[in-house]
């Protein structure tokens, strides 16, 4: 197994997204490597406080997009694209990160994310939109696969060989959530593991864990929800990673409702540097 | 420019493109805009999709309606569903606020809530179908008229 030396060397170790309601959290978790914020959330111009003091500490800051809709036949939004620009030059990123999806069509938002159908026409529409948001960036592009339990009747490609063809044809970065890869395998019925051994590690530029449940209105499918706890099957599932590629990437938390104390989100952030063989400092 | 095979290809694509944008639009409609559901696809996928994005919504509505969410405890996301489904999203604020109208005409308002929904009635001016607007006419008369006072 070759190990990767990070793509990017600014971002190690553990990270947390940076929520307004777990900021103060956030500011005292000692020996954070790096943190993300959600783009659409920032204004370039006037950062948030605890934002700035984690740059001012040293603490790489990566813009996470939400609502660009890479995927998306609709034009790519300009101004979202210089907003996602305008976020990493404020807080010096070394990397921004964006979804492989789209956020609606023929006029209408559908609220969330959407997966694409894996077909060539929709690897020529990303592939399109990735490469004119690269034009505006002068940091590289990580894109990270979504969950979804949803399979379009047009797919042509399997999911990694989806995501390799399009990081090989723009050139971009992966953000790879350990949680999604785990649900869209155990929807399907198909062993994470092996959807792992197939996707193009050597481009990680750092990794996303979140939580997730079953919903009693929808028995037998896992929601990557971001407000339940990380489940052990997921963080088996970044140990089998770490395996892999020889070594722990940056990987972070990402948690975006239902805080639990910081006591509980302390536990987890160890939780999951165990699972990453990375050493905490925190006590 | 000139070459045949390449201006087919052009052709090609572009209606690929075109086809994929229908698709897309096909599945958006289906699954926030009360469309029938599109061919092809797991039938029982599409609900539980549509009922996510509206779980979503019911979240993201709960935090520019605290009150209105809380009056309803954990039967929110179902309440919010009952109103918006089929209806496509329009933020937070004018999701919440649509369901907040129904329930006050249904008498279905706690204090706390109907008090919450007035402040909103007093700050901004809703249509109920673009955008709230500040209520600055209303501030500006009332300084034009102090002025014209003094």
């Amino acid at each position: 197994m070759v190990p990767i030396v990070g793509a990017v060397p600014e971002l190690a170790g553990l990270g947390a997204g940076w929520r307004p309601e777990i900021s103060g959290w956030v500011a005292d978790r000692p020996g954070l490597g790096f943190c993300e914020v959600i783009a659409e959330s920032l204004a370039p111009a006037v950062p948030p406080r605890g934002v700035v003091e984690l740059r001012e500490r040293g603490t790489a800051v990566v813009p996470h997009g939400i609502r660009l809709s890479l995927g998306g036949t609709d034009p790519l939004d300009p101004a979202r694209v210089t907003h996602l620009a305008a976020c990493a030059t404020a807080l010096q990123a070394p990397v921004v990160s964006e979804h492989i999806a789209f956020c609606g069509a023929g006029g209408l938002e559908a609220g969330h994310l959407l997966p694409v159908p894996r077909t060539r026409a929709a690897l020529d529409v990303l592939a399109a939109n990735v490469r004119r948001t690269q034009a505006d960036l002068d940091v590289p592009l990580a894109l990270e696969p979504i969950a979804s339990f949803l399979d379009w009747p047009d797919d042509e490609f399997t999911e990694a060989d989806f995501l390799t063809e399009l990081v090989e044809r723009t050139g971009a970065l992966l953000l790879l959530d350990i949680a999604n890869v785990y649900a869209n395998a155990v929807n399907r019925d198909r062993d994470p593991r092996t959807a792992l051994d197939r996707m193009p590690l050597s481009r990680i530029a750092y990794v996303h864990i979140a939580g997730g449940a079953e919903h009693v209105d929808d028995p037998g499918i896992y929601h990557d929800t971001h407000v339940d706890p990380v489940p052990e099957p997921v963080l088996t599932l970044l140990t089998e990673l770490v395996d892999r590629i020889g070594g722990a990437p940056p990987v972070m938390l990402e948690r975006d409702g239902r805080y639990p104390p910081a006591a509980e989100l302390t536990a987890e952030l160890d939780r999951i540097a165990a699972a990453a063989g990375l050493i905490t400092t925190a006590r | 420019m000139g070459d045949p095979l390449l201006r087919r290809y052009d052709h090609d694509q572009r209606g690929a493109a075109e086809e994929l944008a229908i698709r897309q639009a096909e599945l958006v409609a289906a699954l926030v805009g009360g469309a029938a559901d599109p061919p092809g696809f797991d039938v029982e996928r599409l609900d539980a999709t549509r009922r996510a994005l509206l779980r979503k919504r019911a979240g993201e509505a709960a935090k520019v309606w605290p009150m209105l969410a809380a009056s309803f405890e954990k039967k929110w996301p179902a309440v919010f569903g009952e109103h918006r489904s089929g209806h496509p999203p329009v933020g937070a604020l004018r999701d919440g606020w649509d369901v907040a109208l129904a329930l006050r005409e249904a008498g279905r308002l706690t204090p706390d809530a109907a008090d919450e929904l007035a402040a909103q009635e007093a700050d901004l001016r809703y249509d109920g179908v673009s955008a709230p607007t500040p209520r600055r006419w209303r501030r500006l008369r009332h300084t034009v008229f102090r002025r014209g006072r003094a």
